[in-house]
């Protein structure tokens, strides 16, 4: 479908998942193998084939040393994707939210964890969902179903559907959204997946922020409500329309900071560096 | 129902349509406010504009002018018009009759003989000074009656100078053949016959000459004069050679001798506010007119028929303006443009390379 193939991109987390599945990221507990993290007496941790010699050798009074590493653990990685109407706007879905949402998957895939996508809008929409898989080709399903996934409807109540079915251990969620749901609705969400590691995208479009006419007549209807208005452009309304949009930004920014998540906004265009660069930091 | 009845019955007093049934076309004066001429941009959320008090006036400004185009237009096509009406107006001048004398001794200058090189015919001195009269006095009904063997009556009371003007402009056409005065005269009463206003009332004589008056014909004037109270003014407009009309002349004094000074003792007889001047030149009419003119300014109100009046064309030039509203809105129109994908390029180009 798309000319250069996809690459994964690697991403690091913040916290050590607990778990059995083996995976790529340093877990809890003490494993035989993986990111070394200390050496402690034999006596400690009876396990004679991992002796470190020459830490051992090296200790004046003679003690024997074992090293100790970090097991490798998957973790889920769950992309909820907001399909309400207002979605629609600039094919944003079918456009870079589809892009990202293959790319996550491809590379939770590679890193060895499984992916699963749910597409809401005032409910979970099953064909838009795909449940924690991670079998080889998954990253053209989730494309296609989110190409295939017409946003419509009204409100974004599916989410906390979608938030009742993610697992029962700490993942790391993906909210795909334009956040233009009211602020006690969001906080809602975000108290529903308390136990997982949330990652908001903000689905921005600057020709509704910033690139806006400056002069001219503009009929504008909502994509969720479909109540239309006519808008006179000009300098002055132009100026306020982009403050209005950068104290809305500024608000968004607040609430995601007071519970310490840090957004990745997915603006005009997947910017596949800056995201790598993001997800990298943890 | 009543009250809906009466302004229905108002409405139709005054104004009418060819084409009654075209008028349910306008029903489709509703249609703007189910569309409009834009093409609607999806937006997230509605939320996301400013409230704008100055939008929504020009949005309801455009769904007005699309109303008022379809009413217009529909009005245009129904052929709307004002009915004929009768209007009363308020003015200063007064009722006045010009009677003329179309003899053919008016053709001829105050010498009495055809008018060569610069001399001016009595009867083109009279039509220059008495156009010059009428356009002095805007607000005077003017009726325009002639006689010479017979009188004849040309044009009514009427206040539409124009066709005044065309009447004065006619009386140097070459004259006929003899003087009626009295019967003109009896033309010119009856012209005030329907007439009830409280205004100055004047009959202008102009002739050259008189001739007797048939003693039927004086009676009937006598009464018309009881009848109708004008002011009379005769001026003569005497050749050289011809007796005047003041003084007594040296020799016999009988009507059959000197028509006109007994035409000016007949006048003077009839009880009326009159006078007569006499000019022996054009500049001698000039002041006579003057003097006239002086006289006759009381306020005087009229009614006046003011004919149907079409107003399709109005109707469209409204329609027309609407429109070109609507399209000057149209050609304003921007659109709010979404960021293209980013690989949607990549897509489109890869069936190209492939095909080179």
């Amino acid at each position: 479908m798309n000319e250069e193939p996809l690459q994964p991109i690697p991403y690091r987390l913040r916290w050590r998942p607990e778990g059995i599945f083996p995976g790529a990221h340093p877990g809890h507990g003490e494993g035989a193998e993986g990111e070394f993290r200390r050496h402690v007496s034999l006596l400690r941790q009876p396990d004679p084939r991992r002796i470190d010699l020459r830490v051992s050798l090296r200790d004046p009074y003679g003690e024997l040393h074992v090293r100790q590493f970090a097991p490798r653990r998957a973790v889920p990685v769950v992309a909820l994707v907001d399909l309400s109407g207002s979605m629609r706007f600039g094919d944003a879905v079918a456009g870079r939210v589809a892009d990202l949402c293959a790319l996550l998957a491809l590379s939770a895939m590679r890193a060895g964890d499984s992916f699963a996508l749910f597409g809401c809008d005032a409910h979970l929409r099953e064909e838009a969902s795909l449940p924690l898989a991670r079998r080889r080709g998954l990253e053209e399903e989730v494309r296609r179903r989110l190409i295939a996934a017409q946003p419509e409807g009204r409100g974004a109540a599916g989410l906390m559907e979608a938030a009742e079915r993610l697992p029962h251990r700490c993942s790391l969620v993906f909210v795909v959204s334009d956040f233009l749901m009211p602020a006690a609705e969001l906080e809602n969400l975000f108290d529903a997946l308390w136990r997982h590691e949330v990652v908001p995208v903000v689905v921005r479009d600057s020709s509704v922020e910033e690139r806006l006419p400056r002069w001219g007549l503009v009929e504008v209807g909502d994509l969720e409500t479909g109540a239309a208005r006519l808008v006179f452009m000009r300098p002055s309304l132009r100026e306020r329309w982009r403050l209005e949009a950068r104290e809305r930004r500024q608000a968004l920014e607040t609430l995601f900071v007071r519970r310490g998540l840090r957004a990745i906004d997915l603006k005009d265009a997947l910017d596949v560096e800056a995201l790598a660069r993001r997800l990298m930091e943890g | 129902m009543s009250w809906a009845g009466s302004i229905l019955d108002g409405l139709t007093r005054d104004w009418g349509v060819d084409h009654p049934l075209v008028l349910a076309l306008m029903a489709l004066a509703l249609l703007p406010f189910l569309a409009t001429p834009f093409v609607r941009r999806g937006i997230p959320s509605a939320a996301l504009v400013p409230v704008d008090p100055l939008s929504r006036a020009v949005a309801a400004a455009l769904r007005l002018a699309g109303c008022l185009a379809i009413l217009a237009l529909v009005l245009g096509l129904a052929g709307l018009h004002r009915r004929e009406q009768s209007v009363e107006r308020e003015g200063t001048g007064a009722h006045l009759v010009l009677l003329f004398d179309r003899s053919s001794s008016m053709d001829n200058s105050f010498a009495d003989r055809a008018p060569t090189g610069d001399q001016e015919s009595k009867s083109a001195a009279a039509k220059r000074l008495l156009a010059e009269f009428v356009a002095r006095r805007p607000h005077d009904r003017i009726g325009v009656a002639a006689f010479s063997t017979s009188p004849m009556p040309v044009l009514p009371l009427t206040d539409h100078h124009e066709v005044v003007d065309a009447a004065i402009d006619a009386i140097d056409r070459p004259g006929l053949a003899f003087t009626d005065v009295g019967r003109g005269l009896a033309l010119a009463f009856s012209y005030f016959a329907d007439d009830t206003d409280e205004t100055s009332r004047a009959v202008l004589l102009v002739s050259d000459g008189a001739a007797l008056i048939d003693r039927r014909v004086q009676d009937a004037l006598r009464d018309a004069a009881a009848r109708t109270p004008v002011h009379l003014y005769w001026l003569f407009l005497r050749s050289r050679g011809s007796p005047g009309i003041f003084e007594v002349p040296p020799g016999e004094d009988t009507p059959q001798a000197n028509p006109e000074r007994h035409l000016h003792l007949f006048l003077q007889g009839l009880g009326l506010p009159y006078r007569a001047f006499e000019a022996t030149s054009p500049q001698a009419v000039a002041d006579a007119i003057a003097e006239i003119d002086r006289q006759e300014t009381r306020p005087i109100r009229y009614v006046e028929r003011v004919p149907r009046r079409d107003l399709a064309r109005p109707a469209f030039m409204v329609a027309g303006f609407a429109v070109a509203l609507l399209l000057a809105a149209k050609l304003a129109e921007r659109r709010l443009a979404p960021a293209r994908r980013t690989r949607a390029p990549a897509a489109e180009a890869a069936p190209a390379r492939r095909a080179a």
